[in-house]
């Protein structure tokens, strides 16, 4: 490409800046905006991208502490938002973490032994994993009340429900690091078995460690997925304190309780972290992606 | 060698003691769940542990123990609740018919009446750990009764009373701690001595009360049902269920006796999504506007990821990495978080967009009741959210590409509009294909955007069940089951059913195009 | 150290419906150094991998020093392995590579380092102990390879095709290597290739394996110290491989039979004499007279010559081929000279088949005892 050069390049170079940044403009008009609203007077204010009389009521409100008003009264704050982030946050690393557990033993089978109905199992899950749990939701707000009538910490209405609801996401991810075990040397584990490991210790001492990298690409991916889930938590959850974040952000902008500056600053406050676990392992995500993808 | 064999054995027994020890707690629990009458439960159970024990104990099972827990897993929260859901589709499962007949034949057999009898009033004291009523007839009189002692438990107890002219010992509990207890009084059944049974009316009071129904004995039945029949103690008339509508009604059908039961209704579900005008009108609708929705969705993702993509690879645009990053954001920051964003700055009154535009150009658009403006603005919106990840996919495409392709062109002279279409698009659309099936599939059940952002409105007129002008199908299946108004599972099943249908063709299509790529 | 025994075994794929390996017999002696040769597909690597354990045997018995080891698994068989594509754990030096197998038996750390440095010792990898795979040659790794065999001190090496990667220099220098290695440990070893010169050089007996032909009994061709194959092939197949390049084939019939010589009448008319003992078979009865090209002499004629148009040469400075063309050739026709006279395309010579040289098959490819070969040791 640099080889060749057009003698209009730097008015190209030009032109495409200035798309850019007007592209960039517009896309990230909704972080700038709802930062600025996050330090707005009340919920109603309206005004410029700086606020005029910058206010820390928005974000005293969604770290949980009760902010003095002007006026001397005291507003409380209207939801447990720390609470929440706690909530999907434990909920996200558990999911993940036995995700994890279960697909990288699941592609391990699938990538290296032999057993019957194998390519009819690999075909049903690419198929499965098609098929959002947002059309079963009846049947899974069946299953945990059924559930619940065993083991209570399993029922309706409790974390436990909402981490093991994930776990049917797996299906993608054993595709994913099954195509990932392939890439990998089988020789490897056979001269590990000749050196007197059992099919066991192969695959911990030898396939695991070179796998660290699509392992971690995983556990990122589903503890995003898990901490964005809304619908199962939606219908599975119910009390105010056992909300998770995605279920509970919704809270705030009723029509009838319309909440728009608490909002953003617990928007900013939440969103925040996460966003920047993701920036951090974008290049292992974004490689993940799309070497999963392209394999299909 | 023989010790290293005979180690293998010694961890054998201990696999055999675990996997001993996890079967003892789910017969347990199997048996627990036959004694509640969940048979289809306890069978599930019992498969999947002699299933796992066979795995887990078995040297031909060796290969099946990496696959099985993740099989499990998917069973259990995939192929399951499918089925389930399936199954749900052909009953008439919803808010007024939620419990079995059994359960709801028990619920009719507890429900009492007042008989108008004698009122007693009442005193609670409190003996150590346990209570005491006295009971004092309302008519006065000196003798009243005692009740045997009881606990503070949320099971119904039954107790009997006894004639006494003694007081208990305890102290007398005040109304304040009374309230507070009134949900186990409201369980308590009290027989007097004479047989009459008592229980609490008001706060204050407990009165005679009998049983509305008893089973009705009679053996010669026509129907297998009809020995669920019940016969009402105050007219002697009996009620039957009535299979076809799912409730008790008198001989004659012409009263419905709530709550209802759950009965299989074959494909009225159905049926009715596909001829009742109600359904069938929004249906029709919202069916052709998923279809629209996710293929605009993946047209703008796909033409402003790819435009972008080509950018952010050009080198001589410096700075690549930081504009790659700042691109990437819609996709970094969770959706709901976005989302929820969105339905603020599109707000019709205070919403920044709007704002911005009636200074601009004296517009203030309805972006939630409009049905043309509140479909936009899914669509942009949905864009905004999709675009990074077809960016990040097409980057990963671009880079495949041959360099030497673009000297070659460019020897030729060719633009760089030539470029795109002549070498970029041709070599990546077979890879594209069928991501480009996926994100559609996605997209056609991407309730959380819907949910959050519009919950369908504006709403259409003349439906039956809520529906919106933006709703999706699964959107508007999950408002007929979990809406405010009414859950109905049934009919909700019954159009999931169909979308399983749709997304197993669209998987069914990606399958191949993946196939054609290999 | 241990003895090796096969007895009947057979591997197939799809229960039985089609066969890679059937029937193979081999008893391999304690300290002998064995090598299974063949043309790709043949199953020497399938069969060298049933003896480890990393592919099931289908039926037929493998016992290692006496002991049935038909359902061990192969980390319980104490066997080592070269594999070809050397099959370091990338993740670990080189030493801990050695010391793996060791580290998972719960080896002593004394026991550990002593046995690493004496294997470092021997394939002069002191120096490289600490490095990852990556940053080594291939020949460096292919010593790493061994190394972690050694270590474990197994009862068995076995061989994959360890050098096929390694280039034509190095495979040399590292096949001495081998040797040397072999005489010093006197470890039983099996050695699999497709290279006839690391066989013929390498071992003590040569096992040739043939892909399995529809309806064969068995596809064990012939076991034998080199030159016995080498002057005393079992068969075409046998001829047809050992040596290089390959023997030449003329179709006939014989003319004459006996205990002594036999002379045979190839399908063109020419009468050609061999020293083998055809005094069981039929006067007439179809044969194939080999012969290889490096016995063959060129514009000779002692009574014993074919006649054949000369289609191309390969002149290669000590030695030359002639590529012949004849009537009743099999594949080709192949005459080896040592000087590089001028020779025309085209023309037409004489080549002398000398009948001490020449070998004879019945129809059924079986060879005929050859009566004035170099004996070779039993």
């Amino acid at each position: 490409m640099a080889m060749v050069q057009p003698r209009n390049l730097k008015y190209r170079v030009w032109t495409a800046r200035i798309v850019m940044w007007l592209f960039l403009l517009v896309i990230l008009f909704p972080f700038f905006m709802i930062i600025s609203v996050s330090l707005r007077t009340g919920n109603f204010a309206t005004g410029s991208l700086i606020p005029e009389n910058p206010s820390l009521e928005h974000w005293y409100l969604a770290l949980g502490i009760p902010w003095e008003n002007a006026d001397g009264s005291i507003t409380q704050p209207p939801f447990p938002v720390l609470t929440w982030l706690w909530n999907s946050i434990k909920v996200a690393i558990t999911s993940s973490a036995l995700i994890l557990i279960l697909a990288t033993t699941g592609a391990y089978a699938f990538a290296r032994l032999r057993f019957r109905f194998k390519q009819q199992m690999l075909t049903a899950m690419m198929i499965l994993q098609m098929f959002p749990a947002v059309l079963a939701l009846v049947a899974i707000y069946s299953l945990f009340d059924q559930i619940g009538d065993y083991i209570p910490w399993l029922g309706l209405d409790s974390l436990g429900s909402v981490t093991l609801a994930y776990l049917g996401g797996m299906a993608l991810h054993i595709w994913l690091i099954k195509g990932y075990f392939e890439t990998i040397d089988n020789s490897l584990e056979e001269a590990a078995a000749i050196d007197g490991a059992t099919p066991w210790q192969a695959f911990r001492f030898v396939l695991l460690p070179l796998s660290v990298p699509i392992l971690a690409v995983v556990f990122i991916l589903a503890f995003i997925a898990s901490i964005a889930e809304y619908p199962v938590a939606s219908v599975l959850l119910q009390s105010m304190d056992n909300l998770t974040l995605a279920v509970g952000s919704r809270q705030y902008l009723n029509p009838q309780n319309y909440l728009w500056g608490d909002f953003a600053a617990a928007a900013v406050l939440s969103g925040f972290p996460i966003t920047i676990i993701f920036l951090a392992c974008q290049r292992w995500i974004v490689g993940g992606l799309t070497s999963g993808g392209v394999k299909g | 060698m023989s010790t290293s064999r005979a180690t293998r054995s010694s961890g054998a027994y201990l696999v055999i003691a675990i996997v001993a020890v996890i079967d003892l707690v789910l017969l347990y629990g199997v048996t627990l769940m036959y004694a509640q009458g969940e048979l289809a439960f306890a069978m599930l159970v019992l498969v999947l542990a002699a299933v796992g024990s066979w795995v887990f104990i078995s040297r031909k099972g060796y290969n099946y123990r990496y696959v099985y827990p993740s099989l499990l897993g998917v069973i259990t929260f995939i192929v399951f609740p499918l089925i389930y859901t399936v199954n749900v589709a052909f009953t008439n499962y919803s808010s007024n018919h939620l419990l079995s007949l059994e359960r709801v034949r028990a619920i009719h057999l507890a429900k009492t009446y007042r008989t108008g009898g004698e009122s007693f009033s009442f005193k609670m004291y409190q003996e150590g750990p346990s209570f005491r009523l006295m009971l004092t007839s309302a008519a006065g009189g000196e003798e009243h009764y005692l009740t045997e002692p009881f606990t503070d438990s949320e099971e119904p107890q039954s107790l009997n009373a006894f004639e006494s002219s003694h007081v208990p010992t305890g102290a007398v509990l005040p109304i304040r701690e009374v309230i507070k207890k009134r949900s186990i009084l409201k369980k308590l059944d009290i027989v007097l001595p004479d047989g009459t049974e008592l229980a609490m009316t008001s706060l204050r009071k407990f009165g005679a009360i009998a049983k509305v129904y008893r089973p009705d004995d009679h053996t010669d039945r026509q129907y297998p049902e009809q020995s669920f029949a019940l016969i009402d103690n105050r007219t002697e008339e009996t009620i039957y269920p009535d299979i076809e509508t799912g409730y008790y009604t008198n001989e004659d059908g012409t009263e419905q006796i709530g709550p209802g039961f759950t009965i299989y209704t074959g494909w009225d579900n159905f049926v009715r999504v596909f001829t009742d005008p109600g359904i069938q009108g929004p249906f029709l609708k919202i069916f052709s506007w998923t279809v629209i929705f996710a293929a605009l969705s993946v047209a703008f993702t796909l033409v402003i990821g790819l435009l972008m993509a080509c950018l952010v690879q050009w080198e001589p645009l410096k700075g690549n990495g930081v504009y790659r990053l700042l691109l990437i954001l819609p996709y970094a920051v969770p959706a709901f978080i976005s989302i929820l964003i969105f339905r603020g700055l599109f707000n019709q009154n205070f919403g920044e967009i709007n704002l911005l535009l009636d200074m601009l150009f004296g517009i203030k658009p309805e972006w939630f009741s409009n049905e043309l403006l509140a479909k936009s603005m899914v669509i942009i919106v949905n864009t905004w959210l999709g675009y990074p990840y077809m960016m990040i996919l097409c980057i990963g495409l671009l880079k495949s590409i041959p360099d030497d392709l673009y000297e070659a062109s460019g020897i030729d002279g060719a633009s760089p509009a030539q470029n795109l279409f002549h070498i970029t698009i041709p070599m990546i659309i077979k890879p594209l294909i069928p991501l480009l099936i996926a994100s559609f599939a996605f997209n056609f059940n991407n309730l959380v955007l819907i949910a959050l952002l519009t919950d369908g409105a504006p709403d259409m007129l003349h439906a039956t069940t809520p529906a919106g002008a933006t709703d999706i199908l699964v959107s508007y299946t999950f408002r007929i089951a979990f809406g405010s108004y009414g859950q109905d599972y049934g009919l909700a099943s019954a159009i999931a059913t169909v979308i399983f249908l749709m997304v197993g063709f669209i998987a069914w299509i990606n399958l191949k195009a993946t196939r054609r790529l290999q | 150290m241990a003895e090796v025994k096969l007895v009947n075994i057979a591997k197939s794929y799809d229960q039985g419906q089609t066969w890679t390996l059937k029937d193979i017999n081999l008893d391999i002696g304690n300290g002998e150094f064995i090598a299974f040769i063949g043309p790709s597909g043949c199953g020497k690597s399938t069969l060298l991998r049933m003896i480890c354990g990393l592919e099931d045997i289908t039926s037929g018995e493998l016992s290692i020093d006496g002991e049935k080891v038909n359902d061990w698994p192969p980390n319980e068989r104490r066997v080592g392995m070269v594999f070809q594509s050397y099959a370091l754990y990338p993740h670990m030096s080189v030493a801990e590579n050695m010391a793996f197998g060791l580290k998972l038996a719960k080896a002593k750390k004394s026991v550990v380092d002593e046995r690493v440095d004496e294997a470092a010792r021997i394939l002069q990898l002191q120096a490289l102990l600490e490095r990852k795979p990556k940053a080594m040659s291939g020949g460096q790794r292919q010593r790493v390879a061994i190394g972690r065999s050694i270590v474990q001190q197994p009862r068995v090496f076995l061989f994959d095709e360890p050098l096929s990667n390694l280039d034509v220099a190095l495979r040399v220098q590292m096949r001495q290597e081998i040797a040397r290695l072999h005489r010093r440990l006197q470890t039983t070893s099996i050695y699999v290739t497709h290279d006839q010169v690391e066989a013929m050089t390498l071992a003590d007996q040569i096992v040739v394996l043939s892909p399995l032909a529809q309806g064969a009994a068995t596809n064990l061709e012939q076991v034998g110290k080199p030159l016995e194959l080498y002057h005393h092939p079992a068969n075409l197949f046998v001829a047809g491989f050992i040596g290089s390049p390959k023997m030449n084939f003329f179709d006939g019939v014989i003319e004459k039979g006996g205990e002594e010589e036999t002379y045979i009448r190839l399908t063109t008319g020419e009468t050609l004499k061999a020293f083998v003992d055809t005094s069981k078979a039929d006067p007439g009865s179809r044969v194939v007279l080999g012969i290889r090209p490096e016995h063959t002499l060129a514009e000779t004629d002692n009574g014993n010559a074919v006649d054949g148009r000369i289609e191309a040469l390969e002149r290669l400075g000590a030695e030359s081929f002639i590529y012949m063309s004849h009537d009743t050739i099999r594949e080709h026709f192949i005459v080896r000279v040592e000087d590089s006279l001028r020779r025309e395309e085209g023309s037409r010579i004489r080549v002398e088949l000398p009948p001490e040289h020449c070998y004879l098959f019945d129809a059924n490819g079986i060879a005929f005892k050859r009566t004035r070969a170099p004996e070779i040791d039993q």
